[in-house]
């Protein structure tokens, strides 16, 4: 009979009964595993001595009481956009249209985390609100860190801030408002850096296996550049509150213009990067596949569009590949493009005809 | 003016199952919390951080999860053991006060050499056990606060027949690693 196996014999320390009667006849036969038996039992004790620890004493009521009373967890990537109300119910129509600057300045953070590129044009890809939280999980596998915080501010004057020239708008359509009101934003510079301890847990606390790891993955370093943006809103805002950015109303229309995103990386190459990423828990089959769809990831930005609100049509604006939207709802439309580095994009409650061609206008 | 019975019904239902998830939370909260702390405390022997590792633990549970999921005590049991290596992993700071509460701890029934002994044992086994891979380092701090071999083995989702072997070879493991210390 084959000797006993160390998991049988490391079962056997804890459990006296834990040998079958044909393991135990071999046993008491083999000096060869009651050797092994005697080497696992000392390792075993030895460990279960160092890690003894005194007994813990809880005070479960008030612990709870902390536990219950804590604030509810942030994403970790992303910045809000000074546009809307969250309690606004029109906003849920207008999404789609604020969607293309949102994804601009804070999903394209995180979007520019899965991807190696400097963008020349964009490709649309449809994710759900849940596929666009998961992004946010990317923090699980490493540390991102601002070294420039994006500091998005209401403003008189875009340009001071920015360095952007401001879009101008040739045309408005008849009823929209010739109010504007300017936010801007300067350059932000984020570091994620990849820690293969954090990716391991993370994979592990989701009970899946974490992806085998690219040689130098860990403790690589992603930079990602956006901005400098400069936004354009056009509307009533609510009395006279536009420095308070939580109390602005829904814009009529919003017109936003950003130094395309750049990522640059250290010691993993593009290819191992996206597939490592995508490849991880938290990336849905059906966004890795959509990312995947996308022919030059070095040079393409992923715009990601909530498919509860909005569908999508290329269009060709100012002479390059654009993307239009249009909500389902018909309260809203935008369109996206980018022209010589620069991400374009226009977005209001209008039909999808005005937005295109204030679009075209735009200088 | 009327009232929208659908619109009262529906909000009832809503208000009813809120205060199920409560419930629901807060019982698994009061069966588990104390072993929860116990597992962080097995990794980090810090009882006040250990407190912290598991009610973070907690809200990362409840707002993932639902409280009556099957799952929730291993996943809970999981989180806590990788939560608390994972601080054993990112930081030095814990080292110094540990070093420091053991000597005031100690200070009345050890001469100070032991002491800075004892610590120092309790540091190295630390810093060992957070150099292994983390499943390994799981089965050891899980079967070490007194989790059964098919909770372990649920915690880890691997079989149960897995966890002699998977135990066997952690414990070897952890030896080896401090063997350079006088912690064996």
């Amino acid at each position: 009979m084959a000797h006993l196996s160390e998991g049988t014999l490391r079962r056997k320390f804890d459990d006296e009964d834990a040998l079958t009667d044909s393991d135990g006849r071999h046993y008491s036969a083999c000096a060869d595993c009651q050797a092994r038996y005697a080497a696992f039992a000392d390792d075993a004790q030895a460990v279960a001595g160092v890690l003894a620890v005194p007994d813990l004493k809880v005070d479960v009521a008030s612990a709870f009481s902390r536990v219950f009373s804590a604030p509810a967890a942030q994403p970790r990537f992303g910045i809000r956009l000074p546009i809307v109300r969250p309690a606004s119910r029109p906003i849920m129509g207008a999404l789609a249209a604020a969607a293309v600057i949102v994804a601009l300045v804070v999903t394209g953070v995180a979007q520019s985390a899965l991807t190696f590129f400097e963008p020349k044009t964009l490709q649309p890809v449809p994710v759900s609100v849940a596929d666009l939280q998961s992004l946010s999980g990317l923090s699980a596998y490493g540390t991102f860190a601002w070294t420039k915080e994006p500091t998005p501010q209401i403003v008189t004057s875009a340009a001071e801030v920015s360095g952007l020239d401001v879009p101008v708008v040739r045309t408005l359509p008849v009823g929209v408002s010739t109010t504007v009101t300017y936010a801007a934003m300067q350059q932000a510079v984020g570091v994620f850096t990849f820690d293969a301890a954090k990716a391991a847990a993370a994979a592990a606390q989701a009970g899946k296996p974490l992806p085998k790891m690219p040689r130098g993955m860990d403790g690589s370093t992603l930079t990602v550049t956006v901005g400098p943006a400069v936004i354009e809103i056009f509307g009533n805002l609510n009395k006279g509150a536009a420095s308070d950015p939580t109390q602005l109303s829904l814009p009529q229309l919003i017109v936003g213009k950003s130094t395309a995103p750049v990522v640059t990386s250290s010691q993993v190459t593009t290819q191992e990067l996206e597939n490592y990423l995508l490849s991880q828990p938290g990336v849905s089959p059906k966004l890795a596949a959509a990312i995947r769809a996308i022919k030059d990831p070095s040079t393409t930005l992923p715009i990601p569009i909530p498919i509860e609100f909005a569908t999508t049509t290329d269009v060709k604006v100012q002479g390059v590949k654009g993307v239009a939207l249009g909500d389902n709802t018909g309260l809203g439309a935008a369109v996206i493009w980018i022209k010589s580095g620069v991400v374009y994009g226009v977005a209001g409650t209008l039909k999808q005809d005005a937005i295109l061609d204030i679009a075209n206008h735009l200088t | 003016m009327g009232v929208n019975l659908e619109a009262a019904s529906e909000a009832g239902r809503r208000n009813g199952a809120v205060k199920s998830n409560e419930e629901s939370f807060e019982a698994l909260f009061a069966a588990e919390y104390a072993r929860v702390a116990g597992i962080a405390n097995r990794v980090l022997a810090d009882p006040q951080e250990a407190e912290d590792v598991a009610q973070e633990v907690f809200i990362d549970f409840n707002r993932l999860h639902s409280a009556t999921a099957p799952y929730a005590a291993a996943w809970l049991y999981r989180a806590a053991a990788h939560k608390a290596l994972n601080r054993i992993r990112g930081r030095r700071r814990r080292e110094r006060r540990e070093f420091a509460q053991a000597i005031d701890e100690g200070a009345r029934t050890m001469d100070p050499q032991h002491v800075h002994e004892a610590s120092e044992d309790r540091r190295q086994v630390r810093q060992a056990l957070a150099r292994l891979a983390p499943k390994p380092a799981t089965v050891l701090v899980l079967r070490a606060s007194g989790l059964s071999y098919a909770e372990v083995a649920q915690s880890l989702g691997v079989g149960v027949g897995q966890i002699g072997t998977l135990l066997r070879r952690a414990e070897a493991a952890l030896r080896k690693e401090v063997t350079r210390g006088s912690s064996f």
